[in-house]
C-alpha cells in the first residue's frame, strides 16, 4: 500500500487538526472566517482592501499609460528585449506552481497534511497566473493585438494563422490549460463545501451558495463520481504542472543565445518554481492562520512540511547554478563561457549575488528543526527567497541578453518609473484577488477535513489497524483507489 | 441504542419521496445501509453525507463511475484536434517557410498536443461529473425535510424512495429505527 | 526633356512663397517664432497653434504638388520622356561641400527630391556618396530654414529688400566701405559675378573664408594624389580617407590598392599613419603612430633627412614608437621608389607641405602619383590673412556694408577676431541665412538662402570638371543664392540664378545642345568630348604663411570637422546628429577626447566635464576617453555647441570654435586643462569599451571572439583559408534537413572587410532610402537607436597602440534564421528567393526575435519616432517603403522595394532573372570604397558569386548554423615586416 509508509510515520497523524473538535466545530470554524465572527466582518478587512485596492488602480493607471504611448514608457531597449516584462512573467507563473502540487501531486502521493492547505494553495494559484497573464499580453505595447493573434483563430488579417514553431505559442497553449485545468479543480474541490455554506446561509447569500453549489446534496451516488473526477483532474494536474513551467522554460531553452541555450532549463524551473510557489504560501499562510485564528487547522506539521519541501528544491536549484557554470566551463564555448563569467561578475554581479544568497544560502537554515518550526523565522526565510527567485529569473533574462555574441551590441538595462510601479500594481492584484477569496469561500476544504477527521475516528471505533490503509481516507479520492480490497 | 422518534404523517402514497433516517455517526449509517440493502433486500437506496464515508457505496449498492471512459474519449479527441490544427494551420492552410524548418513536424507540435489533450481530458472529468450527477438541479424532494440541511455539516442520511417495491409507508421507518437511526422523516415529492 | 511653363503649373501665386507670406500673423509665426513654436505646438497642442500648422501644412502639401522649376530641367534616367506617377526621375546635379564639387544624382518622387546618389560619370564620385551628401536631401526639408526675410529685425520681404539694396547701391560710391565675406567660391559663374562686383565697386575687397580647411585649400595649388599608383603611403596627420576630403575618389583610388584581385598572387598597398588621433585612416593603416601634431613637422625633417641618408632620425626625434619605425619607414618607401607617396593634412602648415612635396620629390613621386593642379578658386591669399585684415578693418570703422554670403561666419570665425562685436560696428550687414543662427541674430538684413537641391549653380571639381548644379524642386521657403545676391548688389546683368548659369556655360557648352547634355550628364564637356580639366603641374606654389605652433607645456588642442555636423552647417540635421562618429560611436554630440593615460593624469573618466583654457578663452567640455590618441592631446570637433540653431541641434555638444583662435587654427598648443568636477551624459551606439571593465578584461583574454577576422597578407599566402580555420565547431547539421534554395534568384551578399574603412555613408544611405526614425539622444543613451546597418568598430592589442577594424553589419538574411522559428504569429518569415521578410502589419512587438538574433540587427519602434515630425520634414519619406508604427520590429530588408521594382522592369521585357547589377542595395550604392556587393548567387557570372567563392569568405558566427546570406571577405593587413612585431596580435578583438 502506498501510504503504509506514511501511516508508519509517527506524526503525520495526529498533529494535522489539533484538539481533536467536533465537525461541527470544524465545519463553523471555517464557515465563520466567511461569515464573519457573528455576521460582522472585521475593521481591518476593509483597511487591508483599501491598500490593495489602491495598488491595483495603480496597475490599471500604468498599463493604460503603456498601452496609448508604447513599450518605451518601459526600460527595455536593444539588445534587452525583455526585462521586467518577462521577468515578472516568470515570476508570478512559478509562484502559481504551488497549489496544483498540493492538490495533484500530494494528493497522489497520499500526503494528508495537504488538506487543510490545498484550498488555499489553489487560490493562488489562480490569482498568480492572472497576473502572470498580464505580462505576456501588455508587453507588446499593442495588446489590442497581441490579445488574440496568438490564438489559433481565423482571422481577416492576412489570414496567417500562428507559428507553432514558435515557444511563445507553446506558452499560450501551456499557460492558458494550466489557468483553465486549475480553476476547474479549484471549482470541483468548492462544490461540496459550497453547499455546507449555502446550507448555513440566509437570503441573498444562500441564493448565491445554492446556485454556486449547483444543488449539491452530498448523495453517494455523487460522491462516487465526484471521487473519480478529483482523482482524475489529480492525475492530469500532475503532469500538467511540471508541463508548464518546461514550455515556460523553452522560451529561453530553445532559443541561440548564451545562457539561454540550455537543456537544464526545464526540470530547473520547474524546481525553481515549486521552491517559489511554497515560499509563497509561506508567508500567506502564516499571515492568514494568525489573523484567522485558524493555528488549529494549519498546523506547525504544515508549515514545518512546507519548509522541508523549499529546502529540498531550494537545494536543487542551487545545484543546477553549480552545473551551469560547471558546463559552460566544460563546454569550451568562449560565448557561453563568458555569458557566466560576466553574470558573477559583470555588470548584473550585484543580482547574480543577491539571488544566490537568497535561493541557495537560505533555505539551509530549514535543516535545523529549530529553525524550521519557528513562524517569525521562516516567514523572514521565505519573503528572502520570493526575493531571490525573482532575481533569478531577471538574471537569467537580463544579464544573457544585455552581452551576447557580438560585443558591439552589449548593453544595459535599467528599470523605468513605470517599470517598478507596475511590478507594484500586480501584488495589488494579487492581494486583492486574495482578500475577496477568504472573504467570501471557505479558505479551507472542510469536507475534505471533516472526512479525515472523521476517519480517524470511524478506524479508532470499529475497524483494526490491520485494514488501516483502507479506511483511513484522509481524503474523497482515496475511496476509489483503496476501495477494492472490501 | 437512543430512543427513537418516528414522525409517519398521514400521506397518500403518491405523494411520498421516500423515507429518510438520521444517523449522527458514519460507521452506523454504513452498518444500516449494509443490513437494509443486503439483508432485507431494498434496492432504491440513497446516502447524504458531508463527505464521502468509505464503504457505504457497497453497502447500498452503488455502482462504479464510468467517467473514466469519458475522459479517456475526450482526451483522444483533444490530441488528434492538436495535430490536426498544426496541420492544417501550419501545413496546409497557409504554408510559409520559417527559420528552414519543416510545415509540419511533430517534434515542434508535442506541447501543444500534450496541452490540448490535457485540456479536453479535464473539461471532460469535470462536466462529465456534473452530468452524470444531474447536476445543476436546484431543487430535489430532500430539501422538503426540515433539518436536512446537516447532512452536508456533521449529520448522515440514509435515503428509502417510495419507488422500491418493498417500500412501506409504516414499515420501512419501523426498520430504519430499528436499525438505529436517530430519527426518521417521511418526506414528500 | 520636360517643357515646364509658367502656364503649365497653373498655380502662379503659389510660385513664390514671399506673396504667401504677406499675411502678417502666419509670415511672422513661419518666420521667427517656427521652432519654438512647433516645439510647443507638438508638446502640448493649442488650438490656434494647431490650425496654424494645418494652415502651413495644406499650403506646403499643396507647394508639393506644384514643385515643378519653370526652367527647362533634364531627367537623367531611361524614362528621359514625361513623367509616369509612381516612378521616380533622376536629376543629375552638383553639391559643393568643403571645397570639393561631387556630382550627384538625385531621385525624386512625384518632384519631391527624397534619396541621393553618386553621378557613376563624374571623376569626383564614380556614382558614390559620402554620409553628407546623402544627408543633404533632409536638410532641405528642415523646416528651421524658413526665416523668410527680415529687415532691422522685423519680417519683411524680397521686394523691401531688393528697394533696400538698390538704395544702398547709391550710396556705396566706389565700395570703399564694402566687404564681401563667402566661402571659397568653386563657382565660375558665381566667379563672374565676383569679378563684376569687383569691376563695379574697385574700393571693395571680396574675402573667402572656410571654418573646415580641406586638402583643397592648404595652399593655392591643390595636390592631385593618385592612391591607386601607390603601393607604399605614409599619411602624416592626414585623414585623407576621412574628413580631409569630402569627395569620394581618395578613398576609392586606395581601396583599389586594398583588393584582392588576384587570389592566386595577391597584391596590397601597405599604409602607415603617423597621427595625433585616431582616424579611419589610422584604422585603415598597416602601422599605425600616434604623434603630437606639433611634433609632425619634426617627424616630417626627420623622414626627409632619413631618405636623403643625412641624419639618424633618433637625433631629431624623442623616443617613442614612431621615430623607431621611422628608419624602416624610410627605407620601405625608399625601395618602391615611384610607387610610395607621402601625404599631410591641412591642419599642418604649408612648411609641413612643403618638407612632404621634397619627400615626394626624392621618392620620386611628383609626376607619377602626385600632380598640382590649380586652385579652383582665385584666393591667392591665405584666408586668415585677410580674415585678420577684415576683422580690423570692421573694428576701426572701415567698413561700413558687408554682405555675408557664406554660411554663419559669427559662429566660424577665429575666436580671437571677435568678429561678432566687430559686427555691430557695420552699419549695413546683409547675410544669406541657412537658417536662424547666430549670424542672423545679429544682422541687420536676413534674407533666406536656397538649398542647392532648389536652386541654380554650378561647381567645379578639382581636377576641373563642371558641373551645373540643377534645382529639383522650387525653393521651399522662397530662397536664393549667393550668386543671386551679389548680383542683386553689384547690379550684374542678370539677376536669376538660372540666367547667371546658364548665360555662362552657354558659349562654353556650345549652345543649346551642349547645355542640354551638361544638364543631362551632370558635367560639361568640350568639343573634343574629355572634361574640361585642368593643366597639371608638377611644381607647388605654396603661401608663406604663418610658422606652425611652436611645441609647448600643457595640453595640445586639435581641431577636426565633426563626421556629423561638418562645420556645424548640418546641426539640424536628424540623420546626421543620430550618425556615430566612426572611432568614437559617439552620437548627438562631440567631446573632448583624450588618451587614456591623459585621463588617468587628469584623474578624469568619460563623461566629466574638464576646462581647456587659453589666454583667457575657456571652454567646458565633457572627456570622452580615446584609445590610440597622443597623449597631451585633445581632439575637439568643430561645429557642436550652436547657441541659435532649430530644435535638433539645440543643446548638443561643446562650441570648439570659442577657443580655436587665428594662431592655433588647424592646433593649438599650451592649453590649461583642468578637472571641473561636473558630468554630462554622452550617448554611444557602442557602449563596450573593455578597458572600462579592468576585472573583465582576463576573461575578455579567455573569450576570444573571431568575428571580424583578420590577418597579415603573409599569412593568407601561406594559409588562404585561414579566415574560415579561425573557428572549431562540431559538423553543422539541422534536426530537419535543409531547405532547397538551389532554384530561383536568390539573393545574397559579401562584405570585404579589405576595403571598409568605416566611413557611415551606408548608414545614412539607409536611413534615406528606408524611412528610418530618428530617435534623439534621451533614445540612443537608452540604447534603441533604429540604424538597420551599423559599423562595428573593434580595437585590437595594447591599449596605448591599439588597431581598429571596423565593419558594416546589418542582417544577415539567414537560411535558417533563429528569428524567424520563434516569432509566435508567423510576422517574420522566408521569402522563395531567402530573404527573411519582415511583415511589419502582423507583427504584435513581443520582440522575441531581436532577443533570439544572434546578431542583434533587429530594430524594435519602442515609441512612435514619427510623432514629431514637421510637414514639411515628411516630404523626405520614401514612397515605397512602409513607415513603421509603434510597437512593430524592422530591420534591413536588402532593399526589397528596389529588388521589386528591377523585377517588375525586367518583367516587362519578359525577362525572369535580373542582370547582375541591375539592382543594388541602398548602402553598396552608396559606399565610397565598394566593400559591400550585393547580387544573385544562383547566377555563377554575378559579383556576388564569384566573391563567395573568395578563400577569405566566412560567415559571422557562421557556428551558429544560421547559413547567413550576408558573409564577409576577411581583413588582410600588410604589415612591414621589420615591424612586425611592433604590430599587435591581428587575430583577437575585444569589444
Amino acid at each position: 500500500m502506498a501510504d503504509l509508509a506514511v501511516l508508519k510515520d509517527p506524526h503525520v497523524t495526529p498533529v494535522l487538526v489539533e484538539g481533536d473538535p467536533s465537525l461541527h466545530k470544524l465545519t463553523s470554524d471555517v464557515a465563520q472566517i466567511v461569515e464573519g465572527i457573528n455576521r460582522k466582518v472585521p475593521v481591518q478587512w476593509y483597511m487591508a482592501l483599501a491598500i490593495t485596492g489602491g495598488l491595483t488602480m495603480l496597475l490599471g493607471a500604468m498599463l493604460g499609460y503603456l498601452t496609448f504611448t508604447g513599450i518605451g514608457v518601459w526600460g527595455n531597449n536593444q539588445p534587452v528585449g525583455w526585462a521586467w516584462d518577462i521577468t515578472n512573467f516568470v515570476f508570478w507563473i512559478g509562484i502559481g506552481h504551488a497549489g496544483t502540487l498540493i492538490s495533484a501531486i500530494l494528493f497522489l502521493f497520499r500526503q494528508k497534511w495537504r488538506t487543510s492547505i490545498n484550498r488555499f494553495a489553489e487560490a493562488m494559484t489562480l490569482f498568480a497566473v492572472a497576473c502572470a497573464l498580464i505580462y505576456p499580453l501588455f508587453h507588446t505595447g499593442r495588446p489590442w493585438r497581441a490579445a488574440y493573434w496568438l490564438l489559433p483563430l481565423p482571422n481577416t488579417h492576412l489570414a496567417v494563422w500562428p507559428n507553432f514553431r514558435s515557444p511563445l505559442v507553446w506558452d499560450v497553449f501551456a499557460v492558458s490549460t494550466y489557468a483553465t485545468v486549475s480553476a476547474l479543480f479549484w471549482y470541483v474541490g468548492l462544490v461540496p463545501d459550497l453547499a455546507t455554506m449555502r446550507d448555513r446561509a440566509t437570503g441573498l447569500g444562500q441564493k448565491i451558495y445554492g446556485a454556486l453549489s449547483l444543488g449539491w446534496r452530498g448523495s453517494a451516488r455523487h460522491w462516487r463520481n465526484y471521487e473519480m473526477a478529483y482523482l482524475i483532474l489529480a492525475g492530469l494536474s500532475t503532469p500538467l504542472v511540471l508541463s508548464v513551467h518546461s514550455v515556460v522554460s523553452f522560451d529561453f531553452a530553445t532559443s541561440v543565445l548564451p545562457g539561454w541555450h540550455t537543456t537544464i532549463f526545464p526540470p530547473y524551473f520547474v524546481a525553481g518554481a515549486i521552491f517559489s510557489g511554497f515560499a509563497m504560501v509561506v508567508t500567506l499562510m502564516v499571515i492568514a492562520r494568525w489573523a484567522f485564528q485558524i493555528q488549529h487547522l494549519v498546523t506547525m506539521k504544515h508549515l514545518e512540511n512546507m519548509n522541508k519541501i523549499m529546502l529540498a528544491t531550494g537545494t536543487i536549484v542551487g545545484y543546477a547554478y553549480a552545473t551551469e557554470f560547471f558546463i559552460a566551463w566544460y563546454s569550451g564555448n568562449p560565448y557561453e563561457r563568458f555569458t557566466f563569467i560576466n553574470r558573477a561578475f559583470g555588470p548584473y554581479a550585484w543580482a547574480y549575488w543577491t539571488m544566490i544568497s537568497c535561493n541557495v544560502i537560505t533555505p539551509q537554515f530549514f535543516w535545523f528543526k529549530k529553525l524550521r518550526t519557528n513562524v517569525p523565522f521562516m516567514f523572514v526565510l521565505s519573503i528572502f527567497i520570493n526575493i531571490g527567485m525573482w532575481f533569478e529569473r531577471f538574471v537569467i533574462i537580463a544579464s544573457s541578453l544585455h552581452r551576447d555574441f557580438l560585443p558591439s551590441s552589449w548593453g544595459y538595462f535599467t528599470p523605468t518609473w513605470v517599470d517598478i510601479l507596475t511590478f507594484l500594481g500586480t501584488f495589488g492584484l494579487f492581494l486583492t484577488l486574495f482578500l475577496f477569496f477568504v472573504r467570501f469561500l471557505p479558505m479551507i476544504a472542510v469536507s475534505e477535513v471533516k472526512g479525515m477527521v472523521a476517519n480517524e475516528q470511524m478506524h479508532h471505533a470499529v475497524h483494526g489497524t490491520a485494514h488501516g490503509p483502507d479506511t483511513h481516507n484522509p481524503t474523497p479520492g482515496m475511496a476509489p483507489v483503496t476501495g477494492g480490497s472490501h | 441504542m437512543p430512543t427513537v422518534h418516528t414522525n409517519t404523517p398521514a400521506l397518500k402514497d403518491k405523494n411520498v419521496y421516500g423515507v429518510v433516517a438520521e444517523f449522527d455517526r458514519p460507521e452506523d449509517l454504513v452498518a444500516a445501509g449494509h443490513r437494509i440493502h443486503h439483508d432485507h433486500g431494498y434496492k432504491k437506496l440513497d446516502a447524504l453525507t458531508p463527505f464521502p464515508i468509505h464503504g457505504i457505496d457497497e453497502a447500498i449498492g452503488v455502482p462504479r463511475s464510468i467517467l473514466g471512459y469519458i475522459v479517456f474519449g475526450l482526451g483522444l479527441f483533444g490530441f488528434l484536434n492538436a495535430i490536426f490544427m498544426i496541420w492544417y494551420t501550419n501545413g496546409y492552410d497557409y504554408p510559409l517557410v520559417i527559420g528552414g524548418k519543416p510545415l509540419f513536424a511533430w517534434e515542434f507540435s508535442i506541447p501543444p498536443m500534450f496541452e490540448l489533450t490535457i485540456l479536453f481530458s479535464a473539461f471532460a472529468a469535470v462536466f462529465g461529473m456534473f452530468a452524470l450527477n444531474g447536476l445543476p438541479k436546484f431543487y430535489h424532494p430532500i430539501f422538503n425535510m426540515p433539518g436536512w440541511e446537516r447532512a452536508t455539516d456533521d449529520r448522515y442520511l440514509l435515503v428509502v424512495e417510495a419507488s422500491d417495491p418493498k417500500f412501506d409507508i409504516e414499515g420501512t421507518p419501523q426498520l430504519l429505527a430499528e436499525l438505529g437511526a436517530l430519527r426518521t422523516e417521511v418526506v414528500s415529492q | 526633356m520636360i517643357q515646364i511653363t509658367k502656364k503649365l503649373t497653373g498655380k502662379k501665386y503659389w510660385r513664390s512663397l514671399d506673396q504667401f507670406y504677406q499675411t502678417t500673423e502666419f509670415q511672422n509665426w513661419i518666420n521667427r517664432e517656427f521652432p519654438s513654436e512647433a516645439a510647443e505646438m507638438l508638446d502640448e497642442p493649442s488650438r490656434r497653434n494647431i490650425l496654424k500648422l494645418m494652415g502651413a501644412s495644406f499650403a506646403l502639401g499643396g507647394l508639393t504638388a506644384c514643385r515643378r522649376p519653370i526652367e527647362n530641367i533634364l531627367p537623367f534616367s531611361k524614362n528621359v520622356e514625361g513623367f509616369i506617377h509612381g516612378k521616380p526621375l533622376y536629376y543629375n546635379t552638383v553639391m559643393s561641400l568643403g571645397g570639393q564639387a561631387v556630382g550627384l544624382s538625385v531621385e525624386t518622387n512625384e518632384f519631391r527630391p527624397t534619396k541621393i546618389e553618386g553621378n557613376p560619370a563624374h571623376p569626383w564620385s564614380l556614382g558614390s556618396t559620402k554620409s553628407y551628401h546623402q544627408a543633404s536631401v533632409l536638410s532641405l526639408y528642415d523646416d528651421s530654414r524658413g526665416v523668410g526675410v527680415i529687415g532691422d529685425g522685423k519680417a519683411s520681404n524680397w521686394d523691401a529688400f531688393t528697394a533696400y539694396v538698390k538704395n544702398l547701391q547709391g550710396q556705396l560710391g566706389n565700395g570703399a566701405g564694402l566687404r564681401f565675406l563667402s566661402e571659397p567660391i568653386h563657382s565660375p559663374s558665381f566667379a563672374a559675378v565676383k569679378r563684376h562686383a569687383m569691376t563695379r565697386f574697385p574700393g571693395a575687397k571680396w574675402v573667402e573664408y572656410s571654418a573646415v580647411q580641406t586638402s583643397a585649400t592648404a595652399h593655392p595649388t591643390v595636390p592631385r594624389i593618385a592612391f591607386d599608383k601607390a603601393a607604399v603611403v605614409v599619411a602624416l596627420d592626414s585623414d585623407f580617407l576621412g574628413l580631409d576630403d569630402t569627395s569620394v575618389l581618395a578613398v576609392k583610388e586606395f581601396s583599389r590598392g586594398r583588393k584582392i584581385t588576384d587570389e592566386a598572387n595577391p597584391v596590397m598597398n601597405r599604409l602607415y599613419a603617423v597621427e595625433p588621433q585616431f582616424t579611419v585612416t589610422g584604422a585603415a593603416a598597416d602601422h599605425r603612430f600616434r604623434l603630437k601634431a606639433s611634433e609632425i613637422p619634426n617627424f616630417a625633417t626627420a623622414l626627409l633627412g632619413a631618405l636623403q641618408a643625412q641624419s639618424s632620425p633618433l637625433q631629431v626625434l624623442g623616443q617613442n614608437n614612431a621615430s623607431k619605425a621611422l628608419s624602416a619607414i624610410a627605407k620601405d618607401l625608399l625601395a618602391n621608389r615611384g610607387k610610395a607617396v607621402v601625404v599631410t593634412g591641412p591642419r599642418q602648415s604649408a612648411a609641413v607641405h612643403q618638407i612632404v612635396h621634397q619627400i615626394n620629390q626624392a621618392l620620386g613621386a611628383v609626376g607619377p602619383i602626385v600632380t598640382y593642379l590649380p586652385a579652383t578658386t582665385d584666393q591667392t591669399r591665405p584666408q586668415l590673412d585677410a580674415m585678420k585684415e577684415l576683422a580690423g578693418e570692421m573694428a576701426a570703422g572701415q567698413v561700413n556694408t558687408l554682405v555675408m554670403l557664406g554660411w554663419n561666419p559669427v559662429f566660424t570665425a577665429p575666436a580671437d577676431l571677435s568678429f561678432e562685436a566687430n559686427l555691430k560696428k557695420v552699419a549695413n550687414t546683409i547675410y544669406l541665412a541657412q537658417d536662424a543662427d547666430e549670424t542672423a541674430a545679429v544682422s541687420k538684413w536676413v534674407v533666406p538662402a536656397a538649398h542647392y537641391l532648389e536652386s541654380w549653380g554650378d561647381a567645379v571639381a578639382v581636377d576641373g570638371t563642371a558641373s551645373i548644379q540643377q534645382p529639383t524642386i522650387q525653393p521651399l521657403w522662397g530662397g536664393r543664392t549667393p550668386a543671386e545676391i551679389a548680383a542683386l548688389v553689384s547690379g550684374y546683368k542678370d539677376q536669376h540664378a538660372y540666367d547667371i548659369v546658364r548665360n555662362h556655360w552657354l558659349p562654353i557648352a556650345g549652345g543649346e545642345k551642349g547645355w542640354k547634355k551638361a544638364l543631362h550628364d551632370g558635367l560639361i564637356r568640350n568639343a573634343t568630348g574629355a572634361a574640361t580639366t585642368a593643366t597639371a603641374s608638377t611644381t607647388p606654389t605654396f603661401h608663406t604663411s604663418a610658422p606652425a605652433p611652436t611645441p609647448a607645456s600643457g595640453f595640445e588642442v586639435i581641431f577636426a570637422p565633426s563626421w556629423s555636423l561638418f562645420d556645424g552647417r548640418f546641426a539640424n540635421n536628424g540623420w546626421l546628429q543620430e550618425l556615430p562618429d566612426p572611432m568614437t560611436k559617439l552620437t548627438w554630440d562631440n567631446a573632448a577626447f583624450i588618451s587614456p593615460a591623459s585621463a588617468t593624469k587628469l584623474g578624469v573618466i568619460g563623461g566629466d566635464v574638464i576646462s581647456i583654457e587659453r589666454n583667457g578663452r575657456k571652454l567646458e567640455a565633457a572627456v570622452m576617453i580615446q584609445p590610440g590618441q597622443a597623449d597631451d592631446t585633445i581632439l575637439l570637433p568643430v561645429g557642436y555647441g550652436r547657441a541659435k540653431v532649430g530644435a535638433i541641434g539645440e543643446g548638443t555638444g561643446f562650441n570648439a570654435y570659442s577657443i580655436r583662435t587665428t594662431d592655433g587654427f588647424g592646433y593649438g598648443t599650451g592649453f590649461n586643462v583642468s578637472k571641473t568636477g561636473r558630468t554630462y551624459p554622452l550617448a554611444r551606439t557602442q557602449e563596450f569599451e573593455y578597458q572600462e571593465e579592468p576585472h573583465l578584461v582576463n576573461f575578455q583574454e579567455v573569450a576570444v571572439r573571431p568575428i571580424l577576422r583578420e590577418g597579415t597578407l603573409d599569412q593568407y599566402k601561406k594559409n588562404p583559408h585561414f579566415a574560415e580555420q579561425m573557428v572549431e565547431h562540431p559538423p553543422l547539421r539541422s534536426l530537419y534537413g535543409d531547405y532547397d534554395y538551389s532554384k530561383g534568384q536568390q539573393w545574397a551578399m559579401t562584405i570585404d572587410l579589405n576595403s571598409c574603412i568605416g566611413c557611415n555613408a551606408c548608414m545614412v544611405a539607409c536611413q534615406a532610402e528606408n524611412n528610418i526614425g530618428v530617435v534623439g539622444k534621451e533614445q540612443v543613451a537608452r540604447g534603441r537607436e533604429m540604424h538597420w546597418i551599423r559599423i562595428d568598430r573593434y580595437y585590437s592589442g595594447a591599449i596605448e597602440e591599439p588597431q581598429a577594424v571596423t565593419a558594416p553589419v546589418t542582417c544577415m538574411q539567414c537560411e535558417t534564421a533563429p528569428c524567424e522559428n520563434v516569432c509566435p504569429v508567423a510576422a517574420t518569415v522566408h521569402s522563395p528567393e531567402g530573404l527573411n521578410d519582415m511583415v511589419y502589419n502582423r507583427c504584435v512587438g513581443t520582440r522575441y526575435c531581436s532577443n533570439n538574433c544572434p546578431y542583434k540587427v533587429r530594430r524594435f519602434n519602442f515609441l512612435n519616432w514619427h510623432s514629431n515630425e514637421h510637414e514639411v520634414t515628411r516630404m523626405v519619406y520614401n514612397p515605397e517603403v512602409t513607415v513603421r508604427m509603434r510597437g512593430v520590429m524592422e530591420k534591413c530588408t536588402y532593399c526589397v522595394q528596389r529588388i521589386q521594382n528591377a523585377k517588375i522592369a525586367a518583367k516587362a521585357e519578359n525577362r525572369r532573372w535580373l542582370k547582375d547589377g541591375e539592382v543594388n542595395v541602398a548602402c553598396a550604392q552608396a559606399c565610397p570604397s565598394d566593400c559591400i556587393t550585393f547580387g544573385n548567387v544562383n547566377d555563377p557570372e554575378s559579383r556576388v558569386a564569384k566573391t563567395k567563392l573568395s578563400p577569405r569568405n566566412y560567415a559571422m558566427l557562421g557556428e551558429l548554423n544560421t547559413k547567413p546570406r550576408t558573409t564577409y571577405l576577411a581583413k588582410l593587413r600588410n604589415p612591414n615586416p621589420e615591424l612586425v612585431s611592433a604590430a599587435p596580435a591581428a587575430e583577437a578583438h575585444h569589444g
